[in-house]
């Protein structure tokens, strides 16, 4: 039995009838078309999944699509503002976070969290919070200093504003 | 699977025994059991529903009572299929008459799993095993205690 | 600025996948495409009595259910291998068949049985839930060793003992037998090199598209080398034309050797395209991965090693049985054979070796190449070996392993190092690696730091292990002579726009290796163009001409070098062109900076201005014909030999067993580097992989051969916090015999680690005395176990 749901997704209103049992990372994938959220695994262990909801990190293979009904989801496809790449982006780019790819939304989205939670995280500080996220290519060195990179730029501006 | 445990009764074996080859009573004390049939001497058409955190399913099977000794032992095989994988498991059950009103009831057996229930369920299973073991010798205790027990 | 060949140049193709546009397998929808889902075999070993889905038929969605019984009397065949390893006794190795779907029998758990099409992915999983199987179990068999017994399951009735080959190299086992017992002391090891599990993030999966009105076939898929699944699918399963078959491997989230077969469901996908005159998608669950992706290692061993007195090593002897798993994937036979014993010279002068590999089938899925492949086992053997004898030598084993090295060589004044295991070594100076690595420990410190620690009654250890891996494969005519069935070339191909602007097409496919920059930096250094007027196309063979692909840390040695091949044919037809508008000799031409300059003047012409002669040839020299593309076939004269030495230092809890990484030491020598930032992260990435064997990693059957850790809850993945930054350096020493001076990087880390972490466990545990070895995964409870003695 379809139920309609409404949500903002990256920004835009959608409106989509949708099976009681999908789940979310389905929904994205399947009726919004954005493929960026990618699912790696069956048991809520990988991360690849995930998104933000209500500006939190979440595994969106642990939610179905109707419990999102309301909510607002950023994945990764609009995670850069007018053209211009988020932090994490430029620092998974800067520091090679990334090798296939696959992981690497699902850690970035991981990673917004992180530093929205605590913006100056030490290396145990990120390697601890990104327990919940695999990679299997980059044996996460360079993913910490991705984050790291990102950590230092959003916080020069603060703390130019602050001196 | 190892499967290996003990409980003691306050009552004598044959009476537990009895009790144990009765599928009505059988039914209604083991735990998950929602359908016990008699199909034939001493095999039943068994339907259980199993929930053990990951993984839950419906199995149905059969169920067979084998070499009896009244009131000594018998040995239950049991089969069990499910979308989730199968069970196939022998259990040797031993009832020995530690005083005049007391038995001590064991078993000791091999349960084999198959499919999705061995690679993800095996892990949390032997503590499922337990758990299902000791509300069976509960439910049991009680039913010896008030024979004429039905349920609601 | 056109200098790029050593810089960190960062990744071209990093923007799509930051982005959210990485377009992998499963992301592709086509028009009225239908979706797959496969019924596997929960037993490991068990008969099909019967099938009955007479239910499943009838159910919403459903569209076609084909069981083995269909893909038999369709009359196709099953999936090959690539390479054959025969008996001793010279005997053809046994190779049973492997069909698409299984229609008597299954011989492990996830062996595919029937394939439910339907309009959804759920329709599909709903209706096979209610198809009835009726199964007779057999006993089934997990161990390689226990397989070979008598009495033992049998996976095919014509193999008997459950043998596929057996299989000898090295110097005659009655010389070794003789050295060994000239032997002052003999080190002996016996243990299991654990099954583990690639795990590559992205899950296979695959789509088949037949066209009826074209009679052309699209087969999309998760694979490492799209040809080679071409040429297996088209000339030895379905008997399709290969030139109405185009196979395609978009973005590929990690293979890790993985997705470098060919398998059934690719087959599977194209064979029910065509009967259902629609496109139809596979898409694996993680579940169903770790069942039926090939996974690797997996040997049993037994390894000897003879000293004499002062320490100098006098022969190796080995004898391994090899589990293949139930079918032979494309791989199989040659991974334990001449990936594994040919290496067993290690860095080492070892006079005399001998080894004997049996390869076994066992109710298991395929083993195949995991990243190392072969030669991550013979490291483990060597290294650990050299440990524990030092320690039963009371020697340091660093020490021991600088006075057995084989002496510098750079194959070009020297020659190469001829080994007793049939190789020829390319260069190396294998005492700078491990020299780097202690003066990176601060070897003397650290030992002086551990005493103390101990004396406060912590458990600090460290371990070494050196290396060296055969790569860049490979040479053609010697792979030939060992059983290959394929030539592993490669090819590149350069086109030069008439703009100037640069198209590369070459049969090694990226999926996270960085190719699309480190061969655009090459091709950019060569033509001294920007590296924005280059582009890299890989993984569409209707684009590439053709391929091997991507494994064994052979990319840039191979494809790299047959880019550079079609490079020099561009440039010598450009000096002709140039020669001409400039009026002037060819030989009296140079050719840098991108232009050709007549020598001693300032008389030039740009590339792109060649370029657009070659389109537009109005003026053109006679004889010459137009257009500039190049393709190139590259087959290396040799392996490539990349080595290294790696140091973990570890602390294990005394009261958990618990070990902690606090310190991994890597250096490497990966000959010539084009991109030291990608390089590094192939280092890395491998060390994750090596150390994870070590510590976290190992598929685990029952005695049913049930895999009973099949999932990310019970198979542990090593995460961000189980690891340390690393510390890594390298040394330089060029390969002598391909253009670009490199040997590969993709594997070293994975095969230099893990006994790295093995011997500093061990070396921690010494204040309990020497006891009975470890076997890896060094799990908490393994480890305090062991301290209890």
């Amino acid at each position: 039995m379809p139920t309609k749901i409404t949500m903002t997704v990256n920004g835009q209103s959608v409106t989509k009838d949708v099976d009681a049992r999908t789940l979310l990372v389905h929904f994205l994938r399947d009726n919004l078309q954005l493929t960026g959220t990618h699912v790696g695994c069956d048991t809520s262990n990988c991360g690849a999944c995930t998104i933000l909801v209500d500006g939190h990190a979440v595994k969106s293979c642990t939610m179905l699509a109707v419990q999102a009904d309301g909510s607002e989801v950023t994945t990764i496809e609009g995670l850069s503002q007018n053209g211009e790449m988020h932090p994490l982006q430029e620092g998974f780019r800067e520091e090679h976070g990334l090798q296939c790819g696959f992981c690497t939304p699902g850690m970035i989205m991981a990673a917004v969290d992180l530093l929205d939670r605590n913006p100056d995280p030490s290396e145990q500080e990120i390697r601890e919070g990104l327990e919940g996220n695999f990679c299997r290519c980059t044996g996460y060195h360079n993913i910490v200093r991705s984050i790291q990179y990102a950590a230092k730029k959003i916080n020069e501006p603060k703390k130019a504003v602050a001196s | 699977m190892h499967l290996k445990g003990s409980h003691q009764f306050n009552a004598p074996a044959h009476q537990i025994f009895k009790m144990l080859m009765d599928a009505d009573t059988l039914a209604r004390i083991t735990p998950g059991v929602s359908e016990l049939e008699e199909t034939g001497p001493d095999t039943y058409k068994a339907i259980a529903n199993v929930k053990m955190g990951p993984v839950s399913g419906s199995f149905s099977g059969q169920l067979e009572v084998a070499e009896k000794q009244e009131p000594e032992s018998f040995v239950l095989k049991i089969q069990q299929n499910s979308k989730i994988g199968n069970v196939a498991a022998d259990v040797k059950i031993d009832l020995e008459e530690t005083g005049a009103e007391t038995t001590t009831l064991s078993f000791d057996g091999k349960a084999r799993l198959s499919g999705l229930l061995a690679r993800t369920g095996q892990r949390v299973l032997s503590g499922v095993a337990n758990t299902l073991s000791k509300q069976f010798f509960k439910a049991l205790e009680e039913e010896l205690e008030n024979p004429a027990h039905q349920p609601a | 600025m056109t200098n790029y060949i050593g810089k960190a140049v960062k990744r071209v193709e990093d923007k799509r996948f930051l982005t959210g546009k990485g377009r992998y397998t499963d992301d592709i929808v086509l028009p009225g495409m239908l979706y797959a889902y496969i019924v596997r075999s929960p037993y490991a070993h068990a008969k099909i009595n019967n099938i009955d889905t007479s239910r499943a038929e009838n159910m919403d969605g459903v569209v076609k259910i084909y069981t083995g019984k269909d893909i038999a009397e369709s009359g196709i065949n099953g999936i090959p291998t690539g390479w054959q390893v025969n008996f001793k006794n010279g005997d053809t190795m046994k190779e049973p068949p492997h069909p698409l779907l299984v229609a008597d029998k299954a011989r492990y758990m996830g062996d595919g049985v029937a394939v439910v099409i339907a309009e959804s992915r759920e329709e599909a999983r709903d209706a096979a839930d209610e198809i009835d199987i009726d199964w007779e179990e057999l006993p089934a068999v997990a161990n390689a060793k226990k397989a070979t017994e008598d009495g033992a399951p049998l996976v095919h009735d014509e193999a008997p003992n459950n043998k596929c080959f057996d299989w000898e190299l090295g110097n005659p086992k009655e010389e070794v037998d003789k050295a060994m017992k000239q032997a002052h002391h003999i080190t002996t090891l016996e243990f299991t090199n654990q099954r583990v599990i690639p795990n590559a993030m992205e899950t296979r999966a695959a789509i088949g598209q037949y066209e009826e009105a074209t009679g052309k076939y699209t087969l999309y898929t998760t694979s490492q080398n799209p040809h080679l699944t071409r040429l297996l699918l088209c000339a030895f399963v379905l008997g399709i034309p290969e030139h109405r078959v185009r196979v395609v491997a978009p973005d590929v989230g990690g293979g890790f050797g993985s997705k470098i077969f060919h398998y059934a469901e690719e087959a599977l996908m194209i064979w029910c395209s065509e009967r259902l005159k629609r496109p139809v998608k596979w898409t694996s669950d993680r579940s169903e991965a770790f069942m039926t992706d090939a996974h690797g290692r997996d040997h049993i061993s037994k390894a000897e090693m003879g000293f004499d007195k002062e320490g100098n090593v006098l022969a190796l002897r080995v004898k391994t049985h090899a589990n293949l798993g139930a079918y032979l994937s494309t791989f199989a036979p040659c991974v334990p054979t001449w990936l594994h014993g040919t290496l067993l010279q290690g860095l080492y002068v070892t006079p005399k070796i001998n080894v004997d590999v049996t390869g076994v089938f066992t109710n298991t899925v395929m083993v195949d190449a995991y990243r190392g492949a072969g030669r991550p086992e013979a490291t483990y053997l060597l290294e650990r070996l050299m440990d524990t004898a030092a320690l039963e030598m009371d020697m340091d084993p660093a020490e021991l392993r600088l006075k057995n090295f084989i002496p510098p060589f750079d194959g070009v004044e020297q020659p190469g190092y001829q080994t007793q295991v049939a190789l020829q070594y390319d260069s190396g100076n294998y005492h700078a690696v491990l020299k780097r690595a202690l003066e990176m420990v601060g070897y003397e410190k650290f030992r002086k730091e551990q005493a103390q620690a101990r004396k406060e009654g912590k458990l600090l250890g460290i371990g070494f292990s050196t290396y060296i891996e055969a790569c860049g494969i490979a040479p053609s005519a010697v792979v030939g002579a060992l059983g290959a069935r394929a030539g592993l070339y490669e090819v590149g191909q350069v086109r030069v726009q008439p703009t100037g602007k640069v198209s590369v097409f070459t049969g090694a496919h990226s999926h996270g290796q960085g190719h699309e920059t480190t061969f655009a930096q090459v091709v950019a250094d060569r033509l001294g163009i920007p590296l924005d007027d280059v582009e890299i196309i890989h993984g569409d063979s209707d684009s590439v001409a053709f391929g091997m692909g991507t494994y064994g840390s052979r990319s840039l040695a191979v494809g790299g070098s047959a880019i550079v091949k079609s490079l020099d044919k561009i440039i010598e037809k450009g000096a002709k062109i140039a020669a001409h508008k400039l009026e002037a000799a060819e030989e009296d031409l140079e050719f840098a900076e991108g232009k050709w300059t007549v020598k001693g003047t300032d008389k030039s012409i740009a590339f792109g201005d060649v370029a657009l002669t070659a389109y537009v040839p109005h003026d053109y020299p006679e004889g010459v014909e137009p257009g500039m593309d190049f393709s190139s076939f590259y087959d290396p004269a040799n392996f490539t030999y990349p080595y290294g030495a790696h140091v973990a230092i570890v602390e294990v809890d005394k009261d958990t067993g618990y070990t902690k990484l606090k310190r991994f030491i890597a250096v490497d020598d990966v000959g010539n580097v084009i991109n030291p930032m990608i390089v590094d992260g192939q280092i890395h990435g491998g060390l994750a992989q090596g150390i994870g064997q070590a510590l976290f990693e190992g598929a685990m059957y029952d005695e049913d051969a049930q895999l009973i850790n099949g999932s990310y809850m019970d198979y542990t993945m090593p995460r961000a916090d189980d690891l340390p930054s690393f510390e890594i350096d390298r040394t330089v020493t060029p390969c002598p015999h391909n253009p670009l001076g490199v040997k590969g990087a993709g594997e070293a880390g994975c095969i230099g680690s893990t006994p790295a972490v093995v011997n500093a466990v061990m070396d921690a545990l010494r204040p309990f005395g020497i006891k009975k070895d470890l076997e890896m995964p060094l799990t908490p409870e393994r480890v305090w176990r062991h301290m209890q003695g």
